[in-house]
């Protein structure tokens, strides 16, 4: 297709221009000192607390986005898709698999990591550092997130609900004993302190 | 060297390959045997900023995807890769007819049988063996998109999948490349045990039984995959690598491309989402390592490659096989004879026959094994855990079956057998005696502890007796093995004091595998030098020109146990030399030392203070001592303002342990501390469903260093070994001979729901070879556990169920209900 024919459409009100020269004009004089547009493919999301804005593929999921691009690195993949929870984030309160989940259905949400909630000094890191609740590490992410996101919706769990709440998450070198304590102290530990 | 060194360096080089008890433990122990809450990789981990190789990206970097074989046994016979390279997004194909990778150099030592010594071969001998080409590009999907445009003409030829079917000699060559003869690999004094005359034992005999189980394939699944990235600097390469033993492959490294200086070699061991062996026994994972290093080289950007889960899946346990076993023994459970073979799939590790535990832990006289190594067309089975599955695995099964057979109490069956090496308790107490060590008997110590946790007596009964009200068959098993200590290698520590705050460095790369080992090192290190253990700190991650040998907790917590230790010992004492010493002597003289009139025997160290031992109010904390010593150097401009800071040597000592292992024919050495493990299981006979409803373990590791750590090897080995037991088989089609399951929704591991409550209880006999008398349990639990299903099964259900793992079709299959 040659440079003449080409349909060159405004990004900011779509009018359709013949030239790249004709557009070039269009936008100076109809939309002269406006930012630029958003491009088709930018979201925005809350995470940790700070908005962040980022031009996303479609293909891209949100563990993608959030270890790749962003570099929180946290968040691990154990399975490769869908099986072990090593990637679990809290999206709009609720823990999702990010593996699982597209980056671009994640525009306008709030997304929370494990270093979130490690900078937020929650005391599920203290309890899981306390109580051995890991060994080689790489799984830990996943449950310090899941078991949060417990504690959001149940701040008194029980140990059956803790390991309701955990068995999706995959720990080969099997520390599952360990984690129920972790959480039960935690949530003792926000109750005496009054932590919500 | 002052006297009091020279004593350090003898004591030290005293233990090497040590054949006796530690001759010189510590009086008092403060944070040796303690149950802490501190762990150095705690907050990392549980923050999510303990970075792994996985997480690593470096600027430009490439994503290097290998072409799958998606045959079991083939050959390439041409292979076009232009689409591949056209693909927007390529930046580089690497065949395996390119000059350098036909130069034919050696990934590794142990990349195994299936020409995996090469990189980029152009035969496969499984199905999804990495061959023939290795693409680079932006992204790692445009990778994967570029590999699936190469289009390759394969021969296909037959191929093996069961080991006794692969022994046939009219069966097809698993690897007509390299084994023309035929399937067997036979590798020598590892593979069979004969001692002395089974004949004459099974003649002993009241009775003998014949019995065959069957092990299928399965695997580690470490949680980060296996992976790496290379980064050329100049004529200096720099590497981030999974594996357990970073050393090793730095001296493989040294010998690619034509040869590097190993001095040029930086080498990056991050965080380890665990291996239990695994792929680290294998260097297989180089292969593509050597190939992002080429690409890399040529290209000028770091190059990273990641498996992906089903790649990983690739390489299996060695416990893989098929045994028979033919067992002699007396109406009083006293075992006289026992012959045993393993058809034993693709292990590339020396086998060890399945007979090593019995002749290495029991009183049995009349003993032969052997293990037949069998090549067929599936992934390499390598020590998961511990080369000793086997072993254990069929000493469990001999154990129970002979109580069963009789009807005995297998914890009476055990303590009836147990012994050195083919000789009796008696031999072992003079043993014991003659090496140092205390007269106690752990077997019997482990069962008594174990029995009273578990109730075994109110909880044993005779096979298929008990039925439980929801409807379910009660079931209990009980097996036993040594603790050990098996450990070829040695290990290097260094420790530095820091100028300013006099905090202790422990030097010594290695990789954290999760086992809190760098914990335990910090213990011994402060427990002998006198420090706090806030004052000792530990990062393996940072190669200071030391290695350690990983994993730990195993049998290389003795090896390196050691090595920290004298290094501690030798530093002690050159600091109580340095306090009672002139500091700061130069030309323009000295000082006077921080003790004056002092000598270093006067002086002691505790809680990081400096004291005088007749009057400990004279002391001086570390850091003071330190500063004294001063970090600067001697200013001119202090001198000039009249105060001048002192300077010393730098507060620095190596230390080193070496030892040949126990396997070491020449001079074996008897194990004496033991291991109990007690199982209860429900069965439910209309689903064949098994319920684990509880564990205890007893371990006699000796000496407890670092508590919580031993637990979490109790815990975690049980739950790992009851996933094994209960779940894990990877599952090849016989047709295709294609893997049907290389992921965590097929192949089930165990999650929290999966165990009741597990037992844990640590004796500490101070019968290990290690420092205070310790001995590792890394290994141990996870390895012993496995086997320890069928007899609590069959205890349940009165029928032995012959073929692991015990799913609930087995069950049925078993109960004659399918």
């Amino acid at each position: 297709m040659s440079k003449e024919t080409k349909n060159y459409v405004c990004p900011y009100c779509g009018e359709s221009h013949d030239t790249q020269d004709g557009l070039k004009s269009h936008v100076f004089k109809s939309h002269k000192g406006r930012g630029l547009p958003t491009a088709e493919g930018r979201i925005k999301l809350m995470i940790n607390k700070a908005e962040h804005s980022f031009l996303v593929e479609p293909s891209w999921t949100l563990y993608y986005l959030i270890h790749d691009i962003l570099g929180l690195t946290g968040s691990k993949q154990f399975c490769d898709r869908g099986a072990c929870s090593s990637c679990t984030m809290i999206v709009d309160g609720k823990p999702v698999l990010s593996c699982m989940m597209l980056a671009i259905e994640c525009d306008g949400k709030t997304v929370e990591t494990v270093e979130g909630i490690a900078a937020d000094g929650h005391p599920l890191i203290e309890a899981y550092v306390n109580n051995h609740a890991m060994q080689c590490g790489y799984c830990t992410p996943g449950f310090v997130v899941a078991s949060k996101a417990l504690l959001d919706r149940n701040q008194d769990p029980t140990e059956e609900e803790i390991v309701e709440a955990l068995a999706g998450n995959l720990c080969r070198c099997s520390t599952y004993p360990q984690h129920p304590i972790a959480v039960r102290e935690a949530a003792e530990k926000m109750k005496a302190g009054g932590v919500k | 060297m002052s006297k009091n060194s020279e004593i350090q360096t003898e004591q030290m080089l005293e233990m090497f390959d040590n054949l006796k008890a530690d001759k010189y433990p510590l009086k008092e122990y403060k944070y040796i045997g303690q149950k802490g809450p501190r762990r150095v990789d705690g907050l990392a981990k549980a923050s999510g900023h303990a970075d792994y190789t996985m997480d690593i990206q470096l600027p430009g970097m490439l994503h290097m995807r290998l072409l799958m074989s998606p045959y079991p046994n083939a050959k390439i016979l041409k292979m076009d890769t232009s689409k591949a390279e056209k693909l927007p997004g390529v930046r580089y194909v690497l065949r395996y007819d390119d000059p350098e990778v036909q130069q034919g150099e050696i990934i590794g030592k142990t990349a195994g049988f299936f020409g995996l010594d090469r990189p980029l071969s152009d035969s496969a001998h499984m199905e999804g063996e990495l061959v023939g080409a290795a693409v680079a590009a932006e992204t790692e999907s445009i990778a994967e998109e570029a590999l699936s445009l190469i289009e390759i003409d394969w021969e296909e030829r037959p191929f093996n999948l069961d080991p006794v079917a692969a022994s046939d000699p009219a069966a097809p060559l698993s690897f007509p490349e390299r084994y023309i003869d035929g399937n067997h690999w036979n590798r020598g004094a590892y593979d069979e045990l004969t001692h002395g005359d089974i004949k004459k034992g099974f003649a002993e005999a009241d009775k003998v039984v014949e019995f065959s189980f069957k092990r299928t394939a399965n695997t580690w699944v470490g949680p980060e995959r296996p992976c790496g990235v290379c980064k050329w600097n100049g004529d200096n390469v720099e590497i981030w690598l999974k594996h357990q033993r970073v050393h090793l492959p730095k001296s493989r490294i040294s010998e690619w491309y034509g040869g590097i200086p190993m001095s040029k070699i930086e080498i990056h061991s991050l965080y380890q989402g665990a291996s239990f062996g695994g792929w680290c026994q294998i260097d297989w994972n180089l292969g593509p390592l050597w190939c992002a290093g080429a690409v890399s080289k040529r290209v000028g950007r770091p190059v990273k490659y990641i498996f992906d889960r089903r790649e990983d899946f690739f390489g299996g346990s060695m416990d893989e096989g098929t045994y028979f076993v033919k067992v002699g023994f007396k109406n009083d459970g006293t075992i006289t004879a026992v012959d045993t073979t393993l058809y034993h799939v693709n292990a590339i590790w020396p086998v060890f026959s399945p007979a090593l535990h019995i002749h290495d832990n029991t009183r049995v006289q009349h003993l032969h094994g052997h293990s037949k190594s069998v090549w067929v067309n599936k992934g390499h089975t390598v020590p998961t855990r511990c080369e000793m599955l086997p072993p254990v695995l069929t000493q469990t099964m001999i154990f129970d079956h002979v109580a069963t057979e009789l009807g005995m109490d297998p914890t009476v069956v055990a303590l009836k057998n147990d012994g050195c090496m083919g000789h009796d308790m008696e031999w072992a107490r003079e043993e014991k005696e003659k090496r140092g060590f205390p007269a106690r008997d752990s077997l019997k110590e482990c069962i008594e502890k174990g029995k009273a946790e578990f109730k075994w007596d109110e909880s044993w009964h005779k096979p298929g007796a008990r039925k439980l009200p929801n409807g379910r068959m009660h079931g209990v098993g009980f097996t036993w093995a040594h603790e050990w200590d098996d450990s070829s290698g040695g290990g290097e520590f260094a420790i530095r004091i820091e100028r300013t705050d006099a905090a202790a460095t422990l030097m010594a790369m290695g990789a954290d595998q999760g086992v809190d080992a760098e914990n335990t090192y910090c213990r011994i290190a402060a427990d002998e030098l006198g420090f706090l253990l806030k004052d000792v700190n530990y990062n393996p991650q940072v190669y200071r020109g030391f290695y350690r040998m990983t994993p730990d907790s195993s049998t290389n917590m003795s090896v390196n146990g050691w090595a920290v230790r004298h290094a501690a010992r030798i530093l002690k004492q050159k600091i109580l030399e340095s306090a009672a010493s002139p500091s700061s002597p130069t030309q323009r003289g000295s000082f006077q030392p921080a003790f004056p009139n002092m000598q270093p025997e006067d002086l002691d160290i505790k809680d990081s203070l400096i004291f005088v031992k007749s009057d400990p109010s004279r002391q001086m904390s570390m850091a003071d001592f330190v500063r004294l010593a001063g970090e600067s150097g001697p200013f001119a401009t202090d001198e000039f303002l009249g105060t001048r800071v002192g300077w010393s040597e730098p507060l620095f000592a190596v230390g080193y342990h070496i030892q040949y292992g126990a396997y070491n024919p020449v001079n074996p050495r008897p194990r004496f501390c033991r291991q109990a493990h007690f199982m209860e299981v429900e069965v439910d006979t209309e689903t064949g469903e098994v319920i684990v409803t509880r564990v205890v373990n007893v371990n006699d590791v000796g000496k407890v260093i670092n508590r919580m750590s031993c637990e979490g090897q109790q815990y975690g080995g049980s739950i790992m070994g009851v996933s094994r037991a209960k779940f894990e088989e990877v599952v090849h089609d016989p047709v295709t001979g294609v893997m049907l399951n290389g992921n965590l929704l097929d192949y089930k591991i165990a999650t929290m729901k999966d165990l009741g409550p597990i037992g844990t209880i640590l004796v500490e006999t101070g019968m290990g070879y290690g420092p205070y008398g310790l001995i590792g349990i890394g290994e141990d639990i996870g390895t012993v556990v496995p086997g320890l299903l069928a007899p609590a099964v069959y205890n349940a259900i009165g029928v032995w169920i012959d073929e692991m793992p015990i799913t609930p079709a087995r069950v049925l299959k078993a109960l004659g209900k399918i």
